[in-house]
């Protein structure tokens, strides 16, 4: 990890995410007033609280604990939550701040979990897995999903230094290529009566926008021909409560468009490894082209001619960069999800129907 | 403008050196400053008739009226400073240093000042401990020790920090406990270190009478042999032009001194 320059994600975003994902109602960042804030924009969009005890100088040369205190009792006054996840910051965390004791002190009514965690505490996934950790110490979570979450988080940290962005010491952000050409090519084959596979291997809320390349093929399918197989890690049995819910978001508008998954290859934080089974799945279907949407990397045996579509400039630099020419960037999915309960349209699919509407008229 | 900081182990007596040759300065006629970096802002007491003053960083806290004088001025017009900081376990003391001593340099320090004594917390623990050591502030560094082991060994550390910030050290100061050789003892260890022994301040039961009166030893018995220990060291820091970056030893090799002078 030390040789990594581009930016990437602290284990303090990573914290607050997975708060979010606990269903915490209000995230209390014990640091200076800046600290996680495009993130907390992001997570106010999706519903959830973000207070900031702003400290300053002369809390860290004297301590913060007292702003602590009054933050979180008037949290409690004039939000009455149920779960309150107290982050801390580099700020914080480096002299020492007891976010234990404070909690104690305020005495408020909530379920608070104090997150010891900065940014200099290793990769981000450490910060989820201290949030887990938390959880389970407060009966929140029982100890075979914490288990089970920290195995995936640690895959997940593992794939990103074996084929991920944290692969290479600094990647230029791309854009990648045009979804007009890679369009073409899935209804170049799907009129041909050629077999393509969909493969949704997503992580958490961004599926709402990547599965939409599903509808988008079946759209086109069933206008233009061809055979289509889907296999997607949306199985609604699989995680936090707030993580099923999307799958079921997810499987309820596929429903709603004919679609069925032919193959559940996990849940929606089994990423790392759905991607195996899903790959698994294919090895004897007879697969014309592949299209695998999320974290592509994940599959572990990429063809030249798969066509991936990914959200993060830097994914798609490293996709280009191996030589794979058909990697398409859904940028800015992340933004645009917070607070989305189904499935969001993709530039890649808007394309395809464009396309095909285009071929009908 | 002389800017020396005074190190070395906890308790070997700093902050008593530091005021009292803060006192010999200032009974020469010198502009002298005394910057106590303990939060328990206790260094100064002896220059200010026992008086335990208000913290530079408190007002720093409480007010941002900058007009007012950051000092209190202390026995023959020292001007007195204690930057204070958190109550144990809390906070941070060592941000607390760098911020008081960077607003003392851009706010107050100019160039009518002789000397500025930075009276600095036991070793260089940490980055805002070493902050008196940097560019700017002190341009020269003097250890406290005495003959044990445990003082030796905290100033080889401290000689450590100097060679990674490549600060100059004026020399060791001998603040005597009464070991056998102790004179020879930390003669001998400074020169290991590539530094020498600037001063032999001997052991004296009206220190203790003094600081009980919440004087120093200037002021409480200006004509006793000790208050000339304090003088002469005063003298020598201030004509003192032998400044080296130290090379610390193996503290394996203080063992081997201390045996051999047993």
């Amino acid at each position: 990890m030390s040789d990594v320059l581009h930016p990437r994600p602290s284990p303090i975003i990573a914290a607050m995410y997975t708060l979010r994902d606990l269903d915490a109602d209000v995230i209390v960042m014990h640091g200076p007033p800046g600290c996680g804030f495009t993130a907390s924009r992001l997570l106010e969009e999706a519903g959830v609280t973000v207070i900031t005890t702003g400290m300053q100088e002369n809390d860290l040369i004297f301590g913060a604990e007292n702003r602590l205190v009054e933050v979180l009792k008037r949290v409690d006054l004039e939000f009455s939550p149920r779960i309150v996840g107290v982050v801390g910051t580099c700020a914080s965390m480096i002299i020492g701040e007891n976010l234990e004791a404070a909690i104690k002190k305020a005495g408020i009514r909530s379920i608070v979990l104090p997150i010891d965690i900065h940014a200099c505490s290793g990769p981000n996934t450490v910060g989820a897995i201290k949030v887990l950790e938390v959880a389970m110490s407060k009966g929140i979570i029982p100890r075979e999903e914490f288990e089970r979450q920290k195995e995936m988080l640690m895959r997940a940290t593992a794939l990103e230094r074996e084929r991920g962005m944290t692969s290479k010491p600094y990647l230029k952000p791309h854009r990648g290529v045009t979804k007009l050409k890679v369009a073409r090519m899935i209804l170049d084959a799907l009129s041909q009566s050629k077999n393509v596979a969909v493969v949704l291997n997503a992580k958490k809320e961004t599926a709402y926008r990547f599965a939409d390349v599903m509808r988008a093929v079946e759209y086109a399918r069933r206008r233009i021909g061809g055979s289509a197989v889907y296999v997607a890690n949306v199985d609604p049995n699989i995680g936090l409560p707030r993580i099923r819910r999307y799958s079921a978001d997810i499987l309820r508008d596929l429903k709603d468009e004919g679609i069925t998954i032919d193959f559940f290859s996990g849940g929606l934080d089994e990423y790392p490894v759905a991607g195996e089974k899903a790959a698994k799945y294919l090895e004897d279907k007879s697969i014309d082209l592949r299209i695998i949407c999320g974290l592509p990397h994940a599959i572990p045996d990429l063809k030249k001619e798969d066509i991936l579509v990914t959200d993060q400039p830097r994914e798609l630099r490293n996709f280009i960069d191996s030589g794979f020419a058909y990697a398409v960037g859904e940028i800015s999915t992340h933004s645009m999800l917070m607070g989305a309960r189904g499935i969001v349209h993709s530039e890649l699919g808007d394309t395809i129907r464009e396309l095909v509407d285009g071929i009908n008229k | 403008m002389k800017q020396i900081a005074i190190y070395g182990k906890g308790g070997i007596g700093k902050s008593t050196i530091s005021a009292n040759i803060a006192a010999a300065f200032a009974e020469k006629g010198l502009n002298t400053w005394y910057i106590g970096c303990d939060p328990k802002a206790d260094g100064s007491m002896t220059l200010l008739g026992g008086r335990k003053i208000g913290t530079f960083l408190e007002r720093l806290r409480s007010s941002t009226d900058t007009t007012e004088p950051a000092y209190v001025l202390g026995f023959k017009g020292v001007k007195c400073i204690e930057t204070g900081g958190p109550i144990a376990g809390v906070g941070c003391a060592g941000r607390g240093i760098i911020v008081a001593v960077q607003e003392l340099y851009k706010r107050y320090f100019n160039d009518d000042i002789d000397v500025i004594i930075y009276d600095v917390p036991g070793d260089v623990v940490c980055g805002g401990f070493a902050a008196p050591l940097r560019e700017k502030f002190a341009n020269e560094v003097y250890i406290v020790t005495s003959g044990e082991y445990l003082s030796l060994y905290a100033a080889n550390n401290i000689a450590r920090g100097l060679e990674n910030l490549k600060v100059n050290l004026g020399g060791l100061v001998c603040n005597s406990r009464d070991i056998k050789n102790e004179e020879r003892i930390v003669d001998k260890f400074a020169e290991m270190i590539g530094s020498g022994m600037i001063g032999f301040i001997p052991r004296n039961p009206i220190v203790r009478e003094c600081e009980n009166r919440g004087m120093t030893v200037i002021e409480g018995f200006p004509n006793s042999t000790q208050a000339n220990a304090y003088r002469r060291l005063a003298e020598s820091i201030l004509k003192n032009d032998t400044l080296v970056v130290p090379k610390p030893v193996d503290p394996e090799e203080i063992r081997v001194l201390l045996r051999e002078n047993e």
